[in-house]
Order: structure tokens, then sequence, then C-alpha cells
């Protein structure tokens, strides 16, 4: 039997599969976009071939079927989703068109953000015009001030409905959090369309947050329904779905807004379940790719939670694996500042087309992965097992124009271009580390991506991190698609709910009892059975400190006092204990629980191709010029010493002077002393 | 003799500061290679973000945390910025003065060391008004000061005569908030326990600043740690190295657009209106900027003499200009911008509005006098930029909002607390149209960019109120032009589970502030509206949620411009409107399908589209009747003195801005010209507005929008039109108090 695990990315459609004995395999095809279903049942294909069955045979010794979407995020970046309408409380339906005022600059990069020449909204989300404001109010205790008239309501939304030919709805009201009794009534009202309400999709604080949560699920609702119940026709198994809080959920129950996204989460839950058997309780999982550089923690074996997400300038909250991407990758272009006379890398990137000068598609800007070229760290013949050579010369002419502007060698503007570019990725490292409160030298830097390996050294080293580790050796390439493979069933739901210290026991009870047996009944509404597991934390603050937040867990047997001790514990662990003082009250301001049913997928270990090597080759390593290096060709068996580079199918991993690369019991590679 | 010392005047550091000996201060160099340059400057800049993130994190007052009023910077040895954050930008110079007048008044005692930290709110050293308080720490390499790290955070109530300290009453300082001059609040790492609580002490929310001021507190810990590894790592001298390189580089980058500004001399009027409650008077505030060479020379000739509490200092009215021209001119160098302050001299006529000497009250400056400088900077600064070339002309952003719409009310919660709500909805603010398009709607302020409007849910959790609605302004014929400004947010709310609270701050202006550019129509006029013993109570009970003021029942309360606090009980009901952003250009010369566009988003009331912009169905229909309203403008107008003489078919004309031209030969300017009507309106040297047709108005008798009860200062101003003679185009137009002189704009040419 086999766990499958299959995820789209904008360039490959990744399949991996686990035996029951942990045997990995993996298979690698071309996205087919428009419609994804034959580019997953060609990779379905190949993953087969690797087994040696057919197509047929392998759905049907399928035991597991997980998937991450990512037909979600491209309806929304292409504004191709569903006709939503919008139902507000009246009096509050533009809230969503004046995005707090901040639309203009939400999720932008800090240059953008001081330009105001040529900053503008993002496209609406809703049909433009279409929407209802419903006379009914609840006040911040959750107390109705107006009543509903369900029916008039009804009414006006059912002509909405036809008046602009809407397929999607989306009910959020002010306050529904606090109490949904009206959108609850409303959803039941509304004539056969996909209807979203705020109150289930993202229950928190924040009228326009909620509405963009609500509108997007309902936007990308009808599409993602239809590609997923295509999948599963054709499959033997159910099929679990990718969420971006880290777990799968049957397609029936999975939440359209949870699949935004979700792809990062696919790679640091894959982390997080090789963590364990590596042996590291505090990871940094880094995805270095053609255009960025996604960041993600895994700490005490638990990925980092976030809540606060930013798609095409739109701001909502959902749990969501905290995966941060920074326009730092291999086509990251590099240029001089004029008025400086600084050497800049980036935000620019090259992308895939033209992609850098090195591959040839006319490209003629000098980025990462020509300065990997003309270090040598990238050998032309050998990039892709050799079924995508590079041209040397371009990138050697790319970046030797730069250099001659610098008055520098070609090999030392290179060295240049990766030092900007790590110095970039370090910096994201660091400040979530320690924003976290966290050392970075207590974490191992986990590696992926086609451009993570070969980088890693350099910016684990900036960062400060001693060990990098390979997920998967030659498997990292598809380290999303294991994560989806093995990701457990599992989902959050949060309660908001106010309590002030020092906390009254009964009443912290109750909530955590509340908030627990919402997220079980959740699970059962799901239908998933097996054994469930919950855990709990109190989202915490100084009241009235509305930007901020941490996480608390909430253990069995907590009381008040132990809750009170862990926030000052960890306000204290963050912020340090002589600047910020204890003026104000604490808050429990909301309960989040996860509740979990483990996959119990044996852990994954690569199938390793001999190695051969050692060749040998030159590449100028920074700080020490050009210097004899050994090449591998696949994992090698044995303790390998720096200098010296390990090419994989996917990627080539780069052992500086003195550093030393470890094949470890189930097939990482372990790289340490750089 | 009064000087610029920071007492008895705005301080005004000299060329060389006067700092006491016993502090060394380092100035070392060395060579840094483009990339260790680059690495460098990406961790400085980094280093004054996480500064910024991490005061947001800490503080509690939504001014702070969700507005983004503050700003950190990092400033040199000697007091000049290096970075400013995406946070309020006319916060730009308010640090870079104080930690000079710090290190001139300071350094022998209570002497700077390692571990210190000075705060300050006083305006006569450097903030632009008291409830902005400067926390600023000087960094040490060794025992050389190499750098300060310091921030401006507006705190909720900081004490004065009206609660959150927006003081529109105050006649003087003595009844304005108490300023401080710098004092050492940290001292060698130590908060001094006696000087927080005697600056606690003056709040009406000493727990709420408290938690504030710590904020700033540990932020300026957590950069100060940085840059000091920052030092260990690479060497004091590479760093400062980099950090003077940096504003080697803003400079170089200012003097390169300079170059393509022709010398001239640009002005700008605004007026504001009531000096302080209970005053209906109508006050001049008025900046010309003169270019030459490469700098630019800058001064508020013309402003009114300082009174009642509109007034600011020196560190009010350059930070608004530096803020303004940044955010214009060189916002590609995202807050590296202490370069270009070396290329802007200031020129201030003390004692008046913009640049008052002691005693004046300066504390409403945060949402009145400050706003209002920002926007004739923006004015100012567009007219100039119209006639450089193209790729710099293109940066002009049109004005801003000439005010901080909103509402300060306070009282007490059911618990029995006190509270001060500042309610600064109108960050979802809207942007002015500009000659590259429309504004953008809702579009924020660009001098706070990062600042964002708190969710309804939030004010309702913070504070014992409940709203009717939040909503869009329809477009109108405040802010209508060839392309309008952007539209702006309407709000109305009730007092909830409390039997009253009071409005302490409120804006209700007679009429709009900010004309818009090469004849675009002004802005909306902000409102402020009050009804007592109302029937939303009842109307809730019958299932509904009043939406339209007008016809909520209740006795509506006259407000002033800047009226005594209100007292509003259960019942009443207030509702107020930040503004639709100034047009640009003639609202006759939109393009009807934009009109059209905006009917069809509700964007604009479709009987507008006829009245304000003469668009009606079909072309030829549109054409017709916009020839006719062309014509009867020209008919009421008065005609130039010289008959109109047209430029020859030969000579070329260069559109500076909207219907505004300049023709000469070889490339020179030689006249003001209409673009379309070709006729010569003045050489270039002469004032543009002598060829111009004029047709003047009483400001309320321009649109129904603009409408006001009798005997309130709008009556009391002229909306004046310059229109080409021959087209009857709008050139431009002037809103003008009663009795003043036309304005000489632009004058391309004129040297010093």
């Amino acid at each position: 039997m086999y766990y499958i695990g299959v995820d789209i990315g904008g360039t490959f459609t990744d399949c991996v599969l686990v035996d029951r004995e942990g045997n990995h395999r993996a298979a690698k095809t071309l996205s087919t976009k428009d419609d994804p279903v034959p580019g997953v049942l060609a990779g379905l294909e190949r993953l087969a071939g690797t087994v040696g069955v057919d197509l047929a045979t392998l759905l049907e010794r399928a035991e597991r079927f997980g998937h991450g979407t990512t037909i979600g995020t491209n309806a929304v970046l292409e504004r191709s989703g569903a006709r939503v309408g919008l139902v507000a409380t009246a009096g509050h339906g533009d809230a969503l068109a004046m995005m707090r005022g901040a639309g203009r600059v939400a999720g932008r990069s800090i240059e953008d953000v001081f330009s105001v020449h040529g900053s503008r909204l993002p496209a609406p989300l809703i049909v433009p015009g279409a929407v209802v404001e419903v006379p009914e109010r609840v006040d911040a205790s959750g107390r109705v001030v107006v009543e509903l008239d369900t029916g008039a309501a009804a009414e006006r939304i059912g002509r909405m409905i036809a008046e602009y030919q809407l397929d999607s709805v989306a009910i959020a009201l002010l306050w529904s959090f606090a109490n949904p009794a009206h959108e609850k009534a409303l959803a039941q009202a509304i004539p056969a369309v996909f209807v979203s309400s705020s109150a289930e999709v993202s229950p928190r604080l924040g009228e326009y947050e909620r509405t963009v949560a609500t509108v997007l699920n309902g936007y990308v609702g009808p599409a993602c329904s239809r590609y997923l119940s295509d999948l599963e026709s054709r499959l033997a198994t159910p099929l679990l779905v990718m969420q971006s809080d880290g777990g799968v959920l049957p397609a029936s129950a999975a939440t359209a807004l949870g699949t935004i996204d979700s792809g990062p989460a696919g790679g640091l839950i894959g982390v997080a379940a090789l963590a364990g058997a590596y042996g590291h309780d505090h990871v940094v999982a880094t995805d270095m790719g053609g255009t960025s550089f996604d960041l993600g923690l895994v700490v005490d074996g638990k990925p980092v939670v976030a809540e606060e997400h930013v798609i095409d300038q739109y701001t909502y909250r959902l749990p969501h694996l905290d995966v941060r991407s920074v326009a730092c990758g291999g086509g990251s272009i590099a240029w001089i500042d004029g008025a400086t006379g600084g050497l800049r890398v980036g935000p620019a990137s090259a992308g895939s087309e033209p992609g850098p000068a090195c591959y040839g598609r006319g490209g003629v800007e000098p980025t990462v992965t020509d300065a990997d070229v003309v270090l040598g760290l990238l050998r032309p013949e050998a990039f892709l097992d050799g079924r995508m050579p590079l041209d040397r010369d371009a990138a050697v002419a790319a970046v030797g124009r730069l250099a001659t502007r610098l008055g520098l060698t070609a090999e030392e503007t290179a060295a240049g271009i990766l030092r900007i570019n790590n110095m970039h990725a370090a910096t994201v490292i660091r400040q979530q580390t320690v924003e976290r409160g966290h050392d970075p030298c207590d974490f191992a830097l986990y590696a992926y991506g086609g451009a993570g390996p070969v980088h890693a050294f350099g910016y684990a080293a900036e960062s400060g991190v001693r060990e990098v580790v390979i997920p998967l050796g030659g498997g990292a390439s598809t380290l999303s698609a294991y994560g989806i493979a093995s990701g457990d069933v599992m989902l959050h739901r949060e309660l908001d709910r106010s309590l002030l210290a020092p906390f009254d026991g009964p009443a912290l009870a109750t909530a955590v009892a509340e908030v627990r047996d919402a997220a079980l009944a959740d699970l059962a509404a799901t239908g998933v059975t097996g054994d469930a597991h919950v855990e709990i934390d109190a989202l915490m603050r100084y009241r009235e400190q509305l930007m901020h937040s941490l996480e608390i867990p909430v253990p069995p047997t907590a009381d008040g006092g132990t809750l009170l001790a862990g926030f000052d514990k960890e306000y204290v662990r963050r912020y340090g204990d002589g600047g910020t003082a204890l003026f104000q009250a604490v808050e429990v301001f909301a309960l989040r629980a996860r509740v979990s049913v483990p996959a119990g997928i044996p852990v994954a270990r690569p199938e390793l191709s001999a190695p051969t090597g050692p060749a040998q080759t030159d590449v100028y390593w920074p700080g020490h010029g050009r210097t004899g290096t050994d090449v591998y060709r696949g994992t090698p068996e044995d303790m390998i010493t720096g200098p010296a580079l390990v090419e994989l199918a996917h990627t080539t991993v780069a052992v500086p002077h003195g550093a030393t690369l470890t094949a470890g019991p189930l097939g990482e590679l372990r790289l340490k002393e750089f | 003799m009064t000087v610029w010392d920071g007492v008895q005047r705005g301080y005004i550091p000299a060329a060389e500061l006067h700092i006491h000996e016993s502090l060394r201060l380092h100035t070392g160099t060395a060579d840094v290679d483009p990339v260790t340059f680059e690495v460098i400057r990406y961790s400085l800049m980094n280093i004054n973000l996480e500064h910024g993130q991490t005061i947001q994190r800490l503080a509690v007052s939504p001014v702070t945390m969700i507005t983004r009023d503050f700003q950190p910077s990092i400033i040199t040895e000697s007091g000049d910025l290096v970075f400013l954050g995406p946070y309020l930008q006319y916060f730009s110079n308010a640090q870079a003065l104080t930690i000079k007048w710090v290190l001139e008044n300071r350094s022998d005692n209570p002497g700077i060391e390692p571990g210190d930290m000075f705060v300050s709110n006083d305006p006569y050293v450097g903030t632009p008004h008291q409830p902005d308080t400067i926390v600023a720490a000087p960094v040490f390499a060794g025992d050389e000061l190499f750098c300060w790290v310091a921030n401006v955070l507006h705190h909720s109530d900081v004490g004065g005569s009206v609660m959150g300290s927006f003081c529109v009453d105050a006649t003087d300082i003595f009844t304005d908030p108490p300023a401080f001059p710098p004092f050492k609040l940290v001292s060698r790492g130590e908060v001094r326990r006696d000087l927080e609580e005697m600056f606690l002490r003056q709040s009406r929310v000493p727990t709420n600043v408290h938690m504030d001021l710590r904020a700033a507190v540990s932020a300026n810990r957590v950069a100060t740690g940085r840059i000091v590894a920052l030092v260990d790592r690479y060497g004091a001298d590479a760093v400062k190295s980099v950090m003077n390189r940096v504003l080697d580089a803003g400079e170089r980058t200012v003097a390169g657009r300079l170059a393509k500004i022709p010398d001239g001399r640009w002005s700008h009027r605004l007026y504001a209106e009531a000096a302080h409650t209970g005053d209906t008077g109508i006050y001049a505030y008025q900046i010309t900027v003169r270019k030459q060479g490469g700098h630019l020379y800058v001064d508020n000739a013309g402003t009114d003499p300082q009174t009642g509490s509109i007034n600011v200092t020196y560190a009010g009215f350059s930070g608004a200009f530096l803020a303004a021209l940044t955010a214009s001119l060189t916002a590609d160098l995202a807050g590296a911008y202490g370069g270009v302050y070396r290329r802007v001299h200031f020129e201030p006529v003390p004692g008046t509005l913009s640049c008052a000497d002691f005693p004046a009250a300066v504390s409403p400056a945060g949402i009145y006098t400050m706003e209002t400088l920002i926007s004739l900077s923006g004015a100012v600064i567009g007219k100039m930029l119209a006639c450089a070339e193209p790729d710099v002309a293109a940066l002009a952003i049109g004005p801003a909002h000439p005010v901080f719409y909103g509402l300060i009310s306070g009282g007490v919660h059911p618990t029995g607390e006190p509270f001060v709500a500042t309610n600064a909805d109108n960050m979802i603010g809207s942007l002015a149209a500009s000659p590259a398009g429309d504004g953008v709607d809702f579009g924020g302020h660009f001098w706070i960019p990062e600042g964002t409007a708190s969710n309804i849910e939030e004010l309702e959790l913070l504070w014992p109120m409940l709203f009717l609605y939040r909503r869009a302004l329809r477009a109108g014929a405040g802010g209508a032009g060839r392309f309008r400004g952007g539209r702006g947010m309407v709000e109305a709310g009730i007092p909830w589970t409390v039997p009253g609270m009071a409005a302490a701050v409120y804006m209700d202006e007679s009429f709009p502030k900010a004309v818009g550019p090469f004849g675009g129509n002004p802005g909306s006029a902000g409102h402020f509206r009050l009804k007592y013993g109302t029937d939303v109570a009842g109307r809730f009970a019958g299932g509904e949620v009043p939406q339209d003021f007008d016809a909520v029942a209740g006795a509506e309360a006259e407000v002033e411009a800047k009226g005594p606090m209100l007292m509003m009980g259960a019942d009443a009901a207030w509702e107020w409107t930040g503004a639709n952003a100034p047009g640009f250009g003639d609202p006759l010369t939109r393009d009807p399908a934009a009109v059209r566009a905006d009917i069809a988003t509700g964007a604009l009331p479709a009987d507008l589209a006829e009245l304000v912009y003469g668009v009606v169905p079909g072309d030829d229909a549109t054409r017709a009747l916009r020839a006719g309203r062309l014509a009867a403008r020209l008919a009421s107008a008065v005609p130039p003195a010289v008959a109109p003489a047209t430029v020859p078919e030969d000579v070329p004309l260069r559109r500076l801005a909207g219907e505004l031209a300049v023709a000469g030969r070889d490339g020179r300017p030689e006249v003001f010209a209409s673009l379309t009507g070709r006729v010569v309106l003045a050489p270039a040297t002469g004032n543009f507005k002598d060829g111009c047709a004029v047709l003047e108005r009483p400001l309320p008798d321009v649109a129904p929008e603009f409408a006001i009860r009798e005997g309130r200062a709008g009556h009391r101003t002229r909306y004046r039109e310059y229109l080409c003679p021959v087209t009857g185009l709008r050139v431009d137009s002037e809103i003008i108090k009663e009795g003043d002189e036309a304005l000489h704009d632009i004058e391309i040419g004129a040297g010093r």
C-alpha cells in the first residue's frame, strides 16, 4: 500500500509515494496550468513507473492520497474566480472597498510602500456593486441590538444574485464571531449558490479582514470544489487536501480559503515530520527557488503558526503555517545603485522567463544563478541532471559587465552577489528567530528547493546556524509533496473571548472546554475517525495591545496562574525585562484549538542512486579563490570534506572549505563545520 | 536679540554645533567595497524597520499601533538623518533637531553617556507638537559617540486644556500641554523613576502613556543593540562610511532631479479658519520655493502673524515641507532622506503662524497646521515640478488633505475607567488627483504610508460607542477635475452602554481649503454634525439602523469650526466626514467615458455628471453642453486688461500642466500661454493670471455642497477661476479671502 502526495507548483507537478516500509519515490512532470488534472495523471503515471506498476494499480494501492492545489491562489492572482456578492451589516458594506485605507501598500515591499507614484488599490474581488446591506446589528458583547428580518433580507439577496448573476455569496456581518445567529439564519435562507459565512471562515475580531477572508473563500470556492471533485472521481481513495495551516482534510471538508498558499505549508509540514526522525527540535526551513525564498520555523517540533496573511494587497486572518516569502532566489537580478555605487541584488527577478542569462533564453542581466555559474558552484553541463545545459559564456558576460563597472573581477563580483543574496536570506532568518526570542544557533537549517542547497552554507553561516540538513537528500526537491503525503488530518478552531488577568479559573475552564468541544465537533463533521489529539493555545497580550499576540500553550491542567506565568515568561524572553513593564492588565483575547489525527506514516527513506565520483572541477570559493574541488554525483556513502560539490537530480549541494557532508541513516545529508 | 535657540524661538542649528569637548564624537571613515557597502546599508535599513515593528507590537494606543503615528530613525553622531521608516513622514527632522539641541545643550550637563536616553516634547526644540514625544538614544563605539537611534510616538494625552491634548482653545503655550525640553529619562540603562512619573503625571491616561513610553524605550534598546553588533562585526569606521555614503547618495539623487527643473520661484497660499475656540477668522499660510542652481530656498513670507492655537514652530514648518518634498521628488530613496535635506535651505519669517515664537500655542498642529503645511507644500512643489522636464514633472503628487479630519471624544467606561478616544479613521484618506490621473479612492495619505484605519469592531471594543455606518463618500463637485480626487469616508456613531460622553475635538469646515492644481476643483470640506435627543433607539427597536443623518430626528447643534467641548447624552448621534481630495485640471475637460464609468460603479451620483462635468447622454450633446458652459463662463468673467494675443503657429507650445503652457524658441520659455487657445498670458517672469479672464464667486455659491449657514467664515471666501480668454477653459483657480490680492504663483527664470 502507498501513501501518495501530489503538489502542483507553477512549473512542476511533484508526485511522491511512501510505502509501509518508508521507501520513498518521486516523480516530477510539467504542470498543465489550465486544467491541472492531466498533469497530475501524467505525474502519477511516472510515479507508478518508479515502482513498476501501471497507473490503475498505483491508484488501487493508494491507502492515502494527499493533494496540494494552487487553483485557489491562481484564481485570486489572475482574477478568474467566481462572481461573488457581499452581504454586510447596514452601514458597513464599504469596508471591503475602503480596505482600512491601507490597500495601496498592504503586503508590498518597503520601496513600494514609500512611493505613492503609480500605487493603487488591487482589483476588486466582488462583482462591482454586488453588495446588500442588511438592517441588523450586534454589539461588542454579542447582544442583538437590531433584529434581523431574515425573510426580507433573503429576498433582497436573491434579487442581487439574479441581477448580478452571482454564483457565490459571502456573508460578513459586524460582530458575527461573537454572535453568529444572524449569519446562520441568512446562510440557511439563501438560495442555491456557494455561501460563505464569516463566523465560520474566520471567526475573529476585525470586520475588514474577516470580510476579505469570507469573500476570498467565496471567490475561489466554486472552482476549488469543481476541481477537487473532478480529481477525486478519478481516484480509488478519498482525496485529502492540503490546507495552509499544515493539516490535510477530506475534500468535502477542506475550506477553499485554506488552499490559498498551501504549497509552502506542505514543505514545512514535511520538514516537521522529518525533523523528529532526524533529531532536531528547532528547525529553520528554507526553500530557495527561482524567484523567492520561503522561510518557516519549527520550534519544539511544531511548525510556527501565524494569523495575518496578505494576497494581492488583501489582508485576512486565518491560522496558517508562518511561511514568509522574500524576493531572493536564483533569478534575483544584480545591479548597481548609481547614487551610492553599491552592488544591489533583487528584488527584481528574471524569473523563469527569460530567466538568468545562463539559461540562454534571452536574459542578459546577471542573476544569482549566473553568479553560481561564474564561480563554478553550478556546472553548466550537470544542471538538472544534464537535461538543461547552461550557457557559461553568457553568465560570465553578464556578470563581467557588472564587474567592469564595479572595478572588480568577475569572480569577486559573483562572490559579492552571493554574499548580498545570502545576507537577505539571513536577515529574514534572524528576524524570524530573534523576533520570537530564539537564538539562531539553537536551530538546524533545512535547505531545499532548487537553489537552496547550493547557497545554504552561505546564508546559514551568515545567520549563525551551525548545521545544514538537506532533507531526504535527493528527494529534497519534492519535499512539499512528501509533506502532503505524510501530513496529519488537522484543523484549527478559534474562539474570540476576552478574559482579564487575574483569570477566573472556572471562566477559563469553560472557554477552554468550549473551544475544545467545537474543534472536536469540527473534526467529527469531516468524517475522519481515529485518535484525536487536541492542543490549545491562549492568544494573549496586554490589554489594548491590539497589534500584539503571544501564543501561550494551555496544558490540560492549566489554571489561571500558570497561564499568566507562561505569558510573563514569554514576554520577558522576547522583549527583555527592563524596557517593558507591567502597568496594564494581561488578557486572553482568543483561544485556539488544534485537533489532529496522526497519519502514522513511516519516516521516508529516499532511494539512493549509486554515487559516482569524485571528478574534479575548479570552483572560486569566496574567501579562498579558485580551488580544485571534488564533484560527486548522487549521495556519497562516506563523509566528504570540502571543498566539494554534490550534484543531485534537481540541485547541487555546495560543501565549502573545511566543512563536512555526511549522509544520515535516513538518506538526509548533513553539512557541518562550514 | 531673539535667536533661533529652541527657547525663545524654534531651534535652528548652526552649521557648526557647539558640543562640549568632553564628549568625543566618532568621525572615522574607512574604504568600503561595493559589496560590503550594500551588506551594511541593508542591515542599517532593516534595523530601522525592526525598530518600527517593535514599537508597533508593544504600544497600546491605536494612534501609534494602527495609525502609525510614530517614526523611528537612525541618525549620525552629529544629528543628520540616515534612515527614516515608512511611518509618519513629517517627523522627518524632528529627531535630528532634538538630537542636535541635546548635543549643544546637554553634552556637559547632565552629559551624554552610553545607555542614556533623552526625552523631549518641546516644539521649540524639535517636535511638531507636544503629544509627539521623542526618545533619543546615543549609541557608543568605545568611548566615542558613534550615532543615535531615536523615535517619536504620538501619545494619547500629555495634558493641557483639552482631552487628547489638541488644545484648540489654547491662546498660548501656558494653556497648552506642558512642553519638556530634553531630559535624561534613562541614565546608563536605568529608567529614572522620578522623571518618568513627572512626565506621566501630566496625562489623563497615564497607564496608556506609560506602556507607549516603555515601548519607545524598548524599541530604542533593540535598535541600539543591533547597531552595536554591526559595529563589532564590520568596525565603526566602515559602518560610519556607509552612513556618510547613504547621505551623499541622497544628495546626489536630489541634485540630479533639481537639475531638470528650471530656476524659478513658485508660491502657494492656503487658508485656515478659526485660530481658537470661538474665533471665526480666516488666516493665510504661504510658502514660496525658489530654485537656484542645485538648491531650494524655502520661505513662509505672506503667512499671517502667530495667533491662537493654529501655529507651529520651525520644526513643524520644515518637517512638513521636507515630508512633502521627499514623498514627491525622492520617494525611491525609501527613507534615506538626510542627503536631500542638505539641498533645502529654510529662510523662515519668525513670529508667524508657520514659524511661531515662544510662547505661541501649537498643540493642535498634529491635526491642523501640520496638514495645512503639508498640503500647501505639496501644492507649491507641484507647481515647481510642472515646469520640470517630463520625468521629473511626473513626480508631482498633488495636495494632501489640509486637515486631519477626525473626532476626539472622551468619557468614562461603564467600569469607571476614563478613556480618551482619538478616532483616526480618516487614515482611510484619499489621494489628490495628479497630472498622472485620478487620485486613489481610500488611498490613505502619502505622508504616512503605512497608516491604517481601525476596524469598527476594534473601536467598539476599545470605547463605549456604536457606529451606525462608515461608508465611502460619493464623488461630487468637491474633488472634481480633469482627473478627480480620491474619495474619502463618512461615519456616524452614538454613545453605547454609557450615559454619554464628550466631543472634545471635532472639525467642521465652513469652506474647503485645498484648491485643485491647474483648474481642478477644491476637495470637499470636512464636516461634523451632532444631534441631540435622537430617535435612534426607537429605530433600532423597529428593526432599522439609521443610514441618513438628515433623516435622524432630533435637534441639530450649530457646530463651529473649532467649537468648545460638546456634551453628548445617550440619545445623541454624531456624523463626521473625511474628505474627497482635490481634483486636477478643469472638470469640463474630463473624459466623458471616465464620468460614465464612475456612475456605473456608484462612485458618482448620476445627476452630478451634468452639473459638475457637463456630461449628458450622447457625445454631441456633451460637446454642445460643454461649449455652452465655457461661453457662459467667459460671459460672466472679467476679461484681461490687455486684448489677447495669439502664439504664432510656428512657435511650439510645451504643456506645463492642464491648460497652462509655455512658448518660446530654442526651448527657452519666453511666455506663458494657454494650451488649447494658444493665447499669450504673460512673460515667463510675469504672472500668467494677468492674461486670463477672471471669474469670481463666493465659494458657497460654486456648488450646492459648499453651501453653509449664514455668518460662517466661508462666506468671506471667493473661488476665483483664471480662464483662457478665448476658450473659457480654466488655467488655474484660487481660493481667496475676501479682499486679498491674487497670488503670483509661478515665475520661471527668476533668480535670487
